[in-house]
Formats: structure tokens, sequence, C-alpha cells
């Protein structure tokens, strides 16, 4: 049943990493090991569900239907969502988390490292869920990745398996956002202060708490649906004092914040980059912290600006227009924190600068088209046409993604230590800055115009558009494919890294040898502060 | 009694709820950080059954008095 | 073994059980997946659900009884129970959110849909073209009149004797964990068991409940609206009393076993605060199920 704790495994100076599959990967602790492993399903993720879009692409090509029947094309259209919210971007985000904040921080592992095994190996189980549903009666969910009633409810048989493959996916989230917050509050070295701690680390500290708060309020929704479906009861249903309705606002409720979960922990990423490739403090780091706390706060009061044209009160309508424009101010202040930082710094523009600077300016984009939205009166026009689509993309494509890319080629050398390849690396950056605003830019068209989403085919007045768009999306996948190519060819060899890998780059991760040593701050005692960006902070 | 009267007893039943709330809210907080070397947690937790027992004791009276009426509205007839 | 310092942290090395956790949801999952989609079916029984909770049951005892193991083992420094109380408070903060979910549903179906149904404020014309005559009363099966006429639970009844049930129970939990502080170890079983013979007792009359509910008062999760809120949220709330007892047996048994102290026993402290919890639900179920 149990094993014996020998001393080697408490002594401070091994770094023998446990021998074969099983041991390496299946029963590890290690946060690092951990970490690698969320992030290889998260990018092996990105690739399906990218795979997903380029059929949705290639179907919308020209009008009328091509290659895909309509309803498998909805199945696309929901199934790419799900794996890439669920399964690439969330998963990389908390990737990053397990390897970076416990070396960030000086702590030996994650507070709970049994229960970061769990969260992990949850989410495989949870995606051949899913993804078995392509291959059952009726086949893979089709009513959109929001589940509204009662369409989802027509599924066939693919309801339980949703709504299970959520609930499995919820439980690793809520689990891994626990260990995530008993490690920022118990686990940093005893001279780390709250204020000391890098950005990133924040950034995910506040991230945790909207996913406890709001990850068990999707599972009850789901839970609801899964009964309306199966056991007659009335949660979504007029007929038996129900309401369609309160689905999309217990949605809502979750599915607000997830949206700020899905790019918190980018603002953390980008706060870490800028100021080392400025080579210059990081502008307004306190603000920083409270902008970010004010955006989670606020995150929880905007749902219904979602559902704007199902009908509400007047008054609701005002409320949610002006609740959600306020969102604008905290993260206007991080944007101009951003470009203080880099103002007259002595900028260099690596690869992971390059991805950063592309997240300021594009998710600033998205930004915008998200105020617009907020207009109550206008988003009656907006609402389901390809405008949204533009914008949701545009703050998770170079937003979420871009981040993700960038703290990707910054930490690869920490990671392998290999540096990857700086002209591919640029290569890699300018093929899918470009192509992403050729495959979105023209959707805001589109939408504008009133091509309506989720539809595989539409009115001959959008083709060009589409085409562009299209041409767009297919250069976009190529390169993310590139991207996998100079990801393996770094793990496989490079120039080797040094300890500090970028000249200025503060930060405890800097302090130990690249590649990571397999244990790191086996002891609990004061970090040098010094080489904290903001280890003087008090 | 008036509609009012009611909607009142209602209120106060849901703000001592909430005080509930808040005393087993405070038990968490001192669970966490005085790590059990104190006894705030088990005085907040004894706090909140108190409470509990309060307003469980209040609630029966008002039932008792007409104060307030399970459900406020009546069954409808028949269906 | 070796015991280990105030400097160091305990990192347990070969987790196998997170694996057998996994496999043990899957199993049940997919079983519950096939039993729901066959439901109109010929009846069958669920082996598959079945041992996918063996398997989880199985887990539980082995991944806590080693955790046990290593706290027994001196190889828990004040540094990891810190981190075993963040995780506690947490997930139990979770598992609120989880209820304040359905809680939020009840709250929602009777201040906006039912009323809205009958035609209040502006929706007026859903109620004279698509549900005529239906008047908004609480509680309702809907304007369809879904699973026929029912009548409600009287909180006078089982409700009011299960209302005490808990609350003694909380009561005797406190007395409980006073005397651990003091040390009093033979107190603390004796009340110990006194919550347990409370919660067990809960459980029995709320089950009797649902049985009367189904036989002789035509409540049933197909009663509209009132029947899923009122089957939902106390449903979860037994189940988790249910575990709520099964931990609290198992810390009897250790307290009986010679585990913890006065100024050691997280594990106490986290199964005395799950039931305060599940207490406080309850309440909150009394109140705004039954009464009110």
């Amino acid at each position: 049943m149990s094993h014996d704790i020998t001393h080697d495994e408490l002594s401070h100076d091994h770094d023998h990493k446990p021998k074969g599959f099983v041991n390496r990967w299946l029963l590890t602790t290690n946060h690092k090991d951990i970490g690698t492993m969320y992030l290889v399903f998260a990018l092996a993720m990105f690739i399906l569900g990218g795979s997903m879009a380029m059929v949705i692409r290639l179907e919308l090509f020209q009008p009328g239907l091509q290659f895909v029947e309509p309803f498998f094309f909805n199945q696309m259209t929901t199934m790419h969502a799900l794996f890439m919210i669920f399964g690439a971007v969330m998963p990389a985000f908390v990737g990053l988390a397990n390897w970076m904040i416990p070396i960030m921080i000086g702590a030996p592992d994650m507070a709970l490292p049994r229960l970061n095994n769990f969260s992990f190996w949850l989410l495989p189980f949870a995606f051949v869920l899913l993804a078995a549903t392509f291959f059952i009666p009726g086949g893979a969910p089709a009513g959109g990745w929001t589940m509204y009633p009662p369409l989802v409810l027509q599924g066939g048989q693919n309801v339980a398996f949703l709504v299970f493959a959520v609930h499995l996916m919820g439980i690793s989230s809520i689990l891994g956002a626990i260990n995530i917050i008993a490690t920022i509050v118990n686990m940093r070295a005893p001279n780390v202060g709250y204020l000391n701690m890098p950005m990133f680390v924040w950034t995910w500290l506040i991230t945790a708490f909207l996913l406890i708060l709001v990850m068990p309020v999707l599972a009850g929704a789901v839970t609801m649906l899964l009964t309306d479906r199966y056991f007659g009861t009335s949660f979504f249903n007029a007929a038996g004092g129900g309401d369609p309705v309160m689905f999309q606002h217990i949605f809502w409720f979750f599915g607000h914040p997830e949206v700020y979960i899905m790019i918190l922990p980018s603002f953390g990423i980008v706060s870490e980059i800028i100021p080392t490739f400025a080579r210059k403090r990081l502008f307004g780091y306190v603000s920083m912290v409270y902008a970010t706390a004010a955006i989670a706060f606020l995150s929880f009061i905007v749902w219904a600006h979602h559902m704007f044209s199902v009908g509400m009160p007047l008054g609701g309508q005002l409320y949610f227009m002006y609740a959600t424009m306020l969102i604008a101010v905290p993260t206007g202040v991080k944007v101009f924190n951003w470009l203080a930082t880099m103002w007259r710094g002595a900028m260099t523009f690596e690869t992971p600068m390059l991805f950063s600077i592309a997240f300021v300016a594009l998710f600033t984009v998205g930004g915008f088209s998200g105020v617009m939205m907020a207009l109550a009166p206008v988003d009656l026009q907006y609402h389901d046409t390809y405008f949204i689509v533009a914008h949701f993309h545009y703050v998770l494509v170079p937003g979420s993604v871009f981040a993700i890319i960038a703290a990707a080629y910054y930490w690869l050398p920490k990671w392998t230590g290999h540096m990857y390849n700086e002209r591919l690396g640029k290569i890699h950056f300018w093929w899918s800055a470009i192509s992403v605003n050729v495959l979105f830019f023209p959707q805001h068209f589109l939408g504008l115009a009133g091509m309506p989403r989720r539809i595989p085919d539409y009115s001959t007045q959008f083709a060009e558009f589409n085409m562009w768009s299209s041409i767009g999306g297919f250069a976009f996948g190529l390169a993310q494919v590139f991207f996998v190519y100079i990801v393996i060819k770094t793990v496989r060899g490079g120039q080797k890294a040094t300890a500090q890998v970028w000249d200025e780059a503060k930060g405890l991760e800097w302090t130990i040898p690249s590649p990571a040593p397999h244990h790191t701050f086996d002891d609990y005692k004061p970090v040098d502060l010094s080489k904290m960006a903001h280890g003087d902070n008090h | 009694m008036s509609g009012a009267f009611f909607t009142v007893m209602k209120y106060l039943i849901v703000i001592a709820f909430l005080f509930i709330l808040y005393s087993m809210g405070s038990a968490l907080f001192y669970l966490s950080r005085d790590k059990g070397q104190s006894s705030n947690t088990v005085r907040f937790l004894t706090v909140r059954v108190v409470l509990s027992v309060v307003l469980f004791l209040f609630i029966l009276l008002a039932m008792k008095m007409g104060w307030i009426v399970p459900h406020g509205l009546q069954l409808k007839p028949s269906g | 073994m070796t015991e280990i310092s105030e400097n160091q942290y305990y990192v347990p090395h070969k987790a196998k059980w997170p694996i057998v956790a996994c496999v043990g949801l899957f199993i049940t999952v997919i079983g519950a997946s096939l039993k729901f989609n066959s439901l109109d079916l010929e009846p069958t029984t669920p082996w598959l659900m079945y041992l996918g909770f063996a398997i989880l049951i199985v887990m539980f005892f082995g991944w806590f009884g080693e955790v046990i193991k290593e706290s027994e083992a001196k190889l828990y420094n004040k540094h990891v129970d810190a981190s075993f109380r963040a995780g506690m408070i947490w997930f139990i903060f979770s598992e609120v959110m989880f209820f304040a979910a359905f809680f939020g549903a009840l709250f929602y179906a009777r201040t906006f849909a039912v009323p809205w149904l009958g035609g209040e404020g502006t929706n007026l014309a859903t109620n004279v073209q698509l549900w005529s005559g239906y008047e908004p009363v609480w509680p309702t099966n809907g304007p369809a009149d879904l699973n026929g006429r029912f009548e409600t639970i009287s909180a006078f009844a089982l409700p009011l004797v299960n209302t005490l049930l808990l609350l003694t129970s909380s009561v005797t939990i406190t007395i409980a964990h006073h005397a651990l502080l003091a040390n009093d170890r033979k107190k603390t079983i004796i009340w110990m068991i006194a919550t347990v013979l409370l919660g067990a007792t809960f459980l029995f009359y709320q089950v009797e409940e649902y049985i009367e509910a189904y036989q002789h008062l035509n409540l049933t999760l197909e009663s509209g609206i009132y029947g899923a809120t009122f089957f939902m949220l106390t449903g979860f709330h037994g189940l988790h009393v249910t575990l709520g007892t099964i931990m609290l047996i198992v810390i009897t048994i250790r307290l009986i076993k010679g585990h913890f102290k006065a100024d050691n026993h997280f594990g106490f402290e986290a199964v005395a605060w799950y039931w305060h919890f599940v207490d406080v639900v309850w309440l909150g179920l009394f109140i705004f199920v039954y009464v009110l």
C-alpha cells in the first residue's frame, strides 16, 4: 500500500529524476514534471482544436456547402470552443503556474503535490470522454459551447458525456486553483512578502480565486441540464415554471469571470516579459495589482451583458451596460503601465518581446470592440454576428495565446537548457502576427454587415471577406505547426542557455541553473530579495 | 397582520442567517490563520451554533404565532 | 522513517492514488452516461458505474490511509499542516459556491421566472398568449401542471425534527471539539459518537421524507420547478451529510486509536468544519425551501 520513505528521498542534494515512464510521469508529484505535462497536453489540444477551426474556415472559404454537413459544422464550432478553452488555454496557464510559481516565490514544490498530479491526470480522461461523443449516436455536442437549453438538450446521447466531461474539467480546475492558492499563501520563502511577488504570481493568485468561485457554479448549471434531460426536472422548462433564460444567467455568472480566467495570467506574463526587454522596472507595480483585483471583482457583476438581446428589464440593461464599461478603467491602467514601462527603455526585440508587444496592441483592439458591444442598444445589432467572433478571438488569440507563446519562448531556455533559434522565432512571430490579423480583422466587417455566427453557409455578399479570413486562418494554422517544430527542435538541442538567459532579467527563476534542476529551493530559508524584480517593495 | 409585517419577518430571518454565515466564515478564517493554536476557531463555531439555535427557536415561535406562514402563498387549489 | 525538520517541506513521491482516482471517476461517469442514455429502454444494472464507485471507495481508503500513515510518522510539520488547512478551506468554499448555484436557481424561479409566467411587469402577453389563466403561486409545478397535483412537506413535520437533529449534532461536535482542546479524549469520543448517531438519524428521516413525498404527496423530481429545486437542493445536501457522517465515523475511529492531540488535530478540525458547513446549508434549506 505505501512505500518506505528512505533517507534518500528526503535528502537535499539529489537531482535524480525517477526512472521509467510510469514513475516519471504517471506517479509524479514534481511540479516541474506536472507543469511540463500540462503544457504538452495544452499544445496537443491546441493543435486538435485548431484543426477543427481549419474545418470551419475550409467550409466558409466560399458560399455554399462544400465539404461538411451543416450538422457536422455545428459540432466543429462547439467542440473547437470547448477544446480551446478547457483543453488549450486554461491548462497552458496552469502548466505555466506549476512550473514557475514555486520557483518564483522560492518554494520547494506545490503545496499539495499529490493533488497536483490528480488535477492534471483528470484532464486527459475528461477530453477522451468529450472526444468520444464524435462516435456515439447523435454525434458530438452541436449546440454551441455555451450549452444553452433547450437546444443542447436535443443533442441525443451526448448530453451526459458532455456534462460529465465538464464536471471532470471543473474538478481539475478547482483542485488546481486550490493548490495554487495554498502554494502562494503558504509556501513563499520566509522573507518574500505579498508585494514582493512577481506580477505573474499575483495575477495567478487572483485567477485562482475566480476559478474557485465560478467553476462550481458551472458544475451546478450543467448538473441542472443533466437532470432536465434525463430525470424530468424543469429548471429550464417554462411549462414546469422554470426558465431557459435562467440557464443563461447561471452560465454567464460563470462565463464572464471565465473569460478573465483566460486573460489575467496573460497580463502577468506580459508584465514579466516587457520589463526584461525594456530593461526597466515594471511601471506602477502596485497599481497593476490593484487593477487586476478590480478587474476580477468587476467580472462578477457584469455577466448579463452577454444576454442583452434575450430581453431584460430596462434597469438591468442600463446597469449591466455601465458596469461593463467600467472594466475599461482598470484594463486601461494596465495598458498604460505597459506602455510606460517601455517608454525610454533600452529595448531589444527578441521573440518573447515581439509577442508581448503584439499582445498589448492587439488585445487592446479586442478590448475596444468589447466596449462597443457593452452598449446595450447597439449590441442588439452585433449580437451573434461575426463581430462578436472577431472580438473574442482578438482577446483570446493575439491575447491569451500570444501571451502563452511569449511565455514559452521566454522560459523555454530555463526549462530545456537550450536557446531556441532566434531567427526561426522571429519568422514564427511575423508569420503569426500578420496572418492572425488577416484571419480575424475582416470578421469585424462581416459582423457589422450582418453575417451571423455558427452557420456553415452565407449570402454571397460576404464571400470576399470570408475568403481572406480563411486564407489568414490556414496561414495562422500552419504557423503554429511551425511553432511545434521550433519547440521540439529546442528541446532536442541548441545553443546552451546560461542561468541568467536574458541579461537584466529579474526573478528567482534566473538564479537557478538552466535547465532547472529537478528539485529547487529544498530548504525553507530566506532568498536574495535583490534578485527579485520587486524585492525592495515593502 | 399586514403584508409589510410578513416581509419584515422574512428579512429578519434572512439577516439572522447572514450573521450565521458570517460567524462561520470567521471560524474558517481563524482555522487558517491560527493553525489550530488558538481557540478562535472553536469560539466562532460556538457563536455560530448558538446563533443557529436562537434563529431556529425564533422561527418556531414565529410560525406558532402566525408571524410567518410557510410558503407565504397558499397551495393552488387543483390542477 | 526519518522525522522531518521544521525547515523542510515533505513532498511525497510516487503518488499512485491520483491515477486510480482518475480511472475510477472515468469508469463511473461512463457507466452513468450509458445508464442515463438507456433509461427509456428496459431496466439494466449499471455494473460499470458500480465498478467505478468501488474503485473510488478503495482509492479513498488508500489515499487517506497513506496520508494518515505519513501524519502519524511525523512527516508533516506545521508548514504542511498550513497547506492542508488552506486546501480544506477553499475546498469547502467551492462547495458553498456549488450550493449557491442551486439556491440561486430557487431564488430566480421564485422572484422572476414564476411571476413573469403569471404576467408580471411587461410580460402580460406571455401570460395571456401562452399560459392563459396561470396564477403564479409558490409552490408550483408550472403552468402546464407537470406531473399533476402535489402537496408539499410541512415544515412542522419531519423537517423540524431534522433541523433539531442537525443543530444538536453541531452542538455535540462543538462539545467534542472543546473536549479535544482540553485533552479529554474519553469525553471527545463519547460526544463524537453522539454526533455520528445524530447524523445517521437525520439521514434516516430524510429518506423517510422522500418516501412520503413520492408515495403519498405525489411530490417528485418531475413536479415542475418546485419538485426540481426541492429534490436537488435537499438531495445534494443529503449526499453531503452522508459523506460527512462517513468522515465523522473515520475520525471517531482514529480518536479511539489514539490519533490527534490538543495541538495537532487538523483531520478533526477539517471534518468538524465540514460538518458545520452541512449544518449551515441545512439551515438555509430549512429557511428558504421549507419555511419561507
